[in-house]
């Protein structure tokens, strides 16, 4: 152990500079505006009672208000009422800072349509990429016909393109289609994946072929076959895949960022946040960083949870 | 499951079924063709035959302009900046991020369960939305309520001040970071290491996993006595596949960089463009200012590179291991 402490203080250094943005990044959804500014209020910030000034502004009262207030006040001058009127509206507006941060960031922007989008569009694409790749995968590894080399050959040349890389010809072709902004923009670049192919492809080479023939002894057809045997097979593979697509699209920002402009009804979570930033004043750090924290949060949530099956997930790509 | 009755099974193995076989074959695969073919290989062709062109979307027609576009990346100085920006921060980001993560990697596993902590914490960045986390690096690195320059002013009036660093910023203030142009592509690429460097650490702890115990063995038999010529001997050549595919995957990786880019500098790429990187400039150029002949001709330049990478890494590693 005594051995070991200079490593510990060695890892301990990279930990704190790796978790500095995330403790920043929470601990600014928890304060006030003024706490942000003056830096101070230590992780929580104090939690102060705070005035939310928009919000008193929109119940300025007029003079029809103060008229009908009226009889609330006896005996009380027009001025006086509107005071009490404004300390009112002052009284309903002010809350934590904890509270303003978050309810901002759900009221400002529809984050909840956002993060429905994201879960939507990451969602179908996992899917349909499962739809696709897997009856390739298994006619690949358990099939024999031919041309199975040339299919093969393409894959392994498909695997070298990198699909932001094209984005500019596909963005053309979405166009051309008059498809941009549209669900289906998001969601058929990433309908293909090579590497799901490649993955299922070399896992179902070990699925013994007896398995198979089984399966046709009792009748069942090739189709039957890849999704109602090599799928339960194929469980694991498939998890470690999910995660690793789920993950590398819930994240993703430059591609939505091309095919979606303006239409903030299919805003994902990341460019919700984009234009959170883009029209954000000083005063909304606080809320901004409540959005960042309720995208992040989920994964990170779920990492911490199944831990190994993440790491093997994300890392799966290094698998030989 | 059925048992099998092993003594029926050649009678299927006649010439129909084969072919039958090889219909379905085709039509399992199909669907992924289809889409292989229209979402990847059609894309690189349009990108090619556009790169020749000074097409924009809303045009009716375009000319054909030949080597006009790539004639252009090559001269004029905003796309000099845009090859040195990219380089610098591949070049730059690559090792420290491969170093960093077999560093770590080396630290965690010689310390058993522990590790496992530092693991998980290190891993966190791969995990997190990179525009959610360059939004708070960007709070972080503010000139005057940011953490960064924060901690740094404590250090005035200490002995750090005799720092030439210190003595400048306590005198002058600290730098701006993302709004000077001597330091924003480092800012990059040191977010860009931190959100790295954990996904090469895993890999290489996989590839830990895989050192045989009796080689270390073996190398202290024949003198090799301390860490250093353990390492030099045994881990690092054992460790030679993972760094293959670690260094390309990392150097692909940091080519794409983007996120972080248009989150600080939506406009142009940073002061005086020193941080115009090529997604960023395929981006501008192509989709927001319509050239499309010259994004795509970025486009063509940028698979290059990647399917250069890409082969030297197969070429690497086939001669140790083969597919199937």
């Amino acid at each position: 152990m005594t051995r070991d402490w200079w490593k510990h203080m060695v890892l301990i250094l990279g930990a704190i500079i790796v978790l500095a943005p995330f403790y920043m990044m929470v601990s600014y959804s928890f304060k006030s505006p003024g706490e942000i500014d003056r830096g101070e209020g230590g992780f929580f910030g104090r939690q102060e009672m705070m005035v939310d000034e928009r919000c008193v502004k929109l119940r300025d009262p007029n003079r029809d208000e103060i008229a009908a207030a009226a009889p609330h006040f006896p005996g009380k001058t027009d001025n006086e009422i509107r005071l009490a009127l404004l300390a009112e509206a002052e009284a309903d507006c002010s809350m934590r800072p904890i509270v303003f941060n978050y309810s901002k960031a759900f009221t400002e922007a529809p984050l909840l349509r956002y993060l429905l989008n994201g879960i939507l569009v990451t969602g179908s694409i996992f899917l349909i990429q499962v739809v696709v790749a897997l009856p390739a995968a298994y006619a690949l590894a358990k099939l024999k016909f031919w041309g199975r080399d040339t299919v093969f050959a393409l894959v392994l040349f498909c695997l070298l393109i990198p699909v932001h890389a094209i984005a500019l010809p596909l963005y053309i072709m979405l166009a051309k289609l008059g498809l941009t902004n549209t669900y289906a923009a998001l969601v058929v670049p990433w309908t293909i994946s090579v590497f799901g192919i490649f993955l299922m492809r070399q896992f179902f080479m070990s699925v013994p072929d007896d398995l198979i023939d089984a399966a046709r002894m009792d009748g069942l057809g090739e189709f039957a076959i890849v999704w109602r045997v090599m799928l339960p097979t194929a469980i694991p593979a498939l998890l470690a895949f999910a995660i690793f697509s789920i993950v590398a699209h819930w994240n993703d920002y430059f591609w939505p960022r091309i095919v979606v402009t303006g239409n903030r009804d299919l805003f994902t979570p990341p460019l919700g946040l984009r234009e959170f930033k883009g029209d954000g004043d000083g005063s909304f750090f606080g809320p901004m960083m409540a959005t960042a924290t309720v995208i992040v949060t989920p994964l990170i949530v779920a990492f911490l949870i199944a831990q190994r099956r993440f790491i093997e997930g994300i890392t799966l790509s290094g698998m030989k | 499951m059925v048992t099998l009755d092993t003594s029926s099974r050649p009678v299927r193995r006649a010439a129909s079924p084969t072919k039958r076989q090889a219909r379905t074959a085709w039509g399992l695969t199909a669907p992924a063709l289809t889409l292989m073919l229209l979402i990847l290989l059609v894309p690189v062709a349009v990108a090619g035959l556009l790169s020749f062109t000074n097409y924009s979307l809303g045009n009716s027609g375009f000319d054909w302009v030949g080597i006009q576009n790539y004639e252009r990346l090559f001269t004029r100085s905003t796309y000099a900046k845009m090859f040195i920006a990219t380089f610098t921060y591949v070049v730059t980001v690559v090792p420290i991020s491969v170093g960093l993560g077999l560093g770590a990697a080396l630290v965690v596993n010689s310390m058993g369960r522990i590790g496992d902590i530092y693991k998980t914490i290190y891993f966190l960045p791969v995990m997190a939305t990179l525009l959610a986390m360059a939004i708070a690096w960007e709070f972080m690195l503010h000139p005057s309520i940011g953490a960064v320059n924060r901690t740094l002013e404590m250090g005035c009036g200490t002995w750090l001040e005799t720092l030439p660093f210190f003595a400048k910023g306590c005198a002058d203030g600290f730098p701006l970071w993302l709004g000077d142009r001597d330091y924003a592509i480092w800012v990059i690429c040191f977010i860009g290491i931190w959100q790295g460097f954990g996904f090469n650490m895993v890999l290489y702890l996989a590839g830990l996993t895989s050192v045989h115990r009796e080689l270390y063995h073996a190398a202290e038999m024949d003198g090799a006595k301390t860490g250093w010529e353990r390492f030099r001997l045994v881990t690092w050549p054992a460790l030679g596949p993972t760094t293959v595919f670690v260094v390309t995957i990392s150097c692909i990786r940091a080519f794409q960089v983007f996120d972080t880019i248009e989150a600080f500098w939506p406009q142009g790429g940073g002061p005086n463009k020193s941080a115009y990187v090529m997604m960023f400039a395929i981006f501008e150029k192509g989709i927001q200012q319509n050239l499309i002949g010259i994004g795509s001709a970025i486009t063509m330049l940028f698979l290059v590179f990647v399917m250069f990478l890409t082969l030297i890494q197969r070429w690497l590693v086939e001669r140790k291991v083969h597919y199937g």
